[in-house]
């Protein structure tokens, strides 16, 4: 028995094309199930510097908050549960390990995930599953609550058994993001008070890149249907964005990855990232932006720009609230691939421990 | 999945080298190590079992695992080089002094031995050398029964390419004896490596995604626990009624001794 080594770890692409001013186009809500975001990259061809409109946009993305060993019975916290139940509240344990600790997800819709080890799990006692990605023993277990929902109300059984698994049995603390809505901070200022925690601001690096190898397909006018493997588009596009060469010289043997064939060379382009825990309204914004930017970019200059969505790779919820897990990675990103009239390539890929994405 | 182990790093008298590598350890992000003092008797001699030096004396306070908030976990284990059945001492009172127990045999007498009948933790296998004995399925799947682990050490693998084609060639018929029952811990005496590159490592052995990682986790998480078990649980006392109306100093009951060490479970029918 040889290992097949050339087996790349199972991940799951899922690719489509279509057009904004098509009534039955999917991004919106696309855009909405992936529920925590990590990082947003831009890259904007034949452009230096990114035009005023798009700044702003890239540097209005609303704060977070980060609370330090926050215990997790304080998200039952009675104030706090009512500012969840208007919505809009989203929240994760930082710096816990997906495969390793016990994480934590807070989704805008009031739902909270607990994915936890199997000690924890049973010291806890609260109704939960064995996780889908467990390998031979049940060593993960997930918990899902709803706090919108009338047994979750303070008093109620659910409610009860919960708070009293995680101050007695489980007194779990973890350093813990939070994003509110907008004048959502009031509300939580009693909860924060009571704990160490600080407010960022998404943290936004822009880099001006020249003599840049990009699939030439993409460059013509209008562009050309894209005939080269949707993987190895996106494995050029990942190496623009963490900085890898793409020449597979000789003498280095960091990276043998090259741009697809047949390519062009742009004489120069912008790469931005912006990093924190984002907000779907603000990525939604930022879109809104850039196709306003193609639309009123002289023909010639701007033929494309991509918006990559990068998803937390620790957290317990992917698409759509489903459950995520690491295996060898724990990616999930969308790739939005954007022309000037309108249309748009799509890419949502999840790692191996993963749904389908929608 | 539970937290990364790696379950073998080899004690070295020079303090300063331990601390550097328990340092790297946390920053590969593992959670727990075992510092592993190796024992090899022989016949010539008589030779004092290592006691092992005491964690905080070691390293005070133990450094942060990276990515996480809590500091790592450092186990003492010995590991006693087998040649021939006496070298393995199930009384001996220094083995209560370390927290993981594991033995490496050399023949096949001893490596049947080990994995049916020595109490113990851990089995290693050395792969960088042509075996001298094949593996055979009964007393792998005993040992496996028992709750044991076998371990495979990958450190010659990364140096050396004679030894990495033996290494491969064991660990692979290892493997295929035992139809991926075995899980193995593979682990590095010197050259750490991050725990994803532990598991891609075990691709190479014939181990699955799910199978590798484990290897590196819950397989050691099972081996700790194993061990706490054998050093605190050592016999059962069952009571049994001898008949319903008599009074209570007429039940019998009865002694099981599982091993000689301090305790006994108390069972009642």
């Amino acid at each position: 028995m040889s290992p097949d080594l050339e087996r790349t770890p199972r991940n799951l692409l899922v690719s489509e094309r279509s057009s904004f001013l098509d009534q039955k186009n999917r991004i919106s809500s696309q855009l909405d199930q992936l529920h925590f975001n990590y990082k947003v990259c831009v890259l904007l061809p034949e452009c230096s510097s990114a035009p005023s409109h798009l700044d702003s946009a890239l540097n209005t993305f609303s704060s977070f908050y980060l609370i330090r060993k926050l215990p997790l019975y304080e998200l039952l916290d009675t104030h706090f549960l009512e500012t969840v139940r208007h919505g809009g509240v989203s929240g994760l344990s930082y710096r816990t390990r997906l495969d390793e600790d016990n994480c934590v997800a807070l989704m805008p819709n009031g739902r909270l995930s607990l994915s936890l080890d199997k000690d924890s799990f049973e010291l806890l006692g609260v109704e939960g599953k064995p996780s889908r990605f467990n390998h031979r023993t049940k060593s993960r277990f997930v918990v899902c609550v709803d706090l919108t929902d009338s047994s979750m109300a303070p008093g109620g059984r659910g409610y009860q058994r919960l708070v009293t698994g995680l101050t007695s049995r489980l007194p779990l603390k973890t350093d813990f993001l939070m994003s509110l809505p907008a004048g959502g901070g009031a509300s939580v200022q009693a909860l924060l008070s009571r704990y160490d925690w600080s407010e960022h601001r998404p943290e936004v690096s822009s880099c001006s890149l020249t003599d840049l190898l990009c699939p030439a397909p993409l460059t013509s006018d209008p562009p050309a249907p894209l005939t080269s493997d949707p993987h190895r588009l996106l494995e050029w596009l990942g190496a623009v964005h963490a900085a890898v060469s793409c020449e597979n010289s000789s003498s280095s043997f960091l990276s043998s990855l090259v741009c697809p064939e047949p390519n062009k060379k742009l004489s120069h382009a912008l790469r931005v990232s912006v990093c924190g825990l984002l907000s779907h309204q603000d990525v939604q914004k930022l879109i809104q932006e850039i196709r306003v930017y193609l639309s009123v970019s002289p023909p010639g200059s701007a033929s494309w720009a991509s918006v990559t969505l990068h998803g937390f790779v620790d957290s317990p919820v992917s698409w759509g609230g489903e459950e995520h897990g690491v295996l060898r990675g724990g990616d999930n990103f969308l790739s939005l691939m954007m022309f000037p009239d309108q249309s748009y390539l799509l890419h949502l890929a999840t790692g191996a421990h993963d749904t389908c994405p929608p | 999945m539970s937290v990364f182990m790696d379950l073998n790093v080899n004690y070295t008298a020079d303090k300063s080298q331990l601390q550097s590598l328990i340092e790297t350890a946390a920053h590969l992000g593992f959670s727990t190590v075992a510092i592993n003092y190796v024992f090899e008797p022989t016949v010539k001699k008589k030779q004092e079992i290592p006691a092992p030096t005491a964690i905080s004396e070691l390293m005070d306070p133990l450094p942060v695992v990276q990515g996480r908030s809590r500091p790592i976990r450092v186990l003492n284990r010995l590991t006693i080089v087998m040649s021939d059945a006496s070298h393995f001492r199930p009384t001996a009172v220094e083995y209560r002094r370390f927290d993981l127990l594991a033995v490496q045999p050399t023949t096949e007498k001893l490596f049947h031995a080990a994995c049916m009948i020595y109490d113990v933790d851990i089995i290693c296998i050395s792969v960088t050398e042509k075996l001298p004995f094949f593996f055979k399925r009964a007393p792998v799947n005993g040992a496996i029964e028992r709750g044991l682990v076998f371990e495979v050490s990958y450190s010659a693998a990364i140096r050396d390419s004679t030894r990495r084609r033996y290494t491969i060639a064991n660990a692979v018929c290892l493997m295929e004896t035992c139809k991926g029952k075995v899980r193995p811990l593979p682990v590095p005496p010197l050259d750490l490596r991050g725990p994803y590159d532990i598991t891609n490592l075990g691709l190479l052995f014939g181990l699955s995604d799910g199978e590798a990682k484990e290897a590196v986790s819950s397989t050691c998480r099972s081996v700790v626990l194993h061990a706490e078990t054998r050093k605190t649980a050592s016999g059962i006392i069952y009571t049994v009624k001898s008949c319903s109306d008599s009074p209570p100093a007429d039940c019998k009951s009865r002694l099981h001794p599982v091993s000689q060490s301090s305790g006994w479970l108390m069972v009642n029918e």
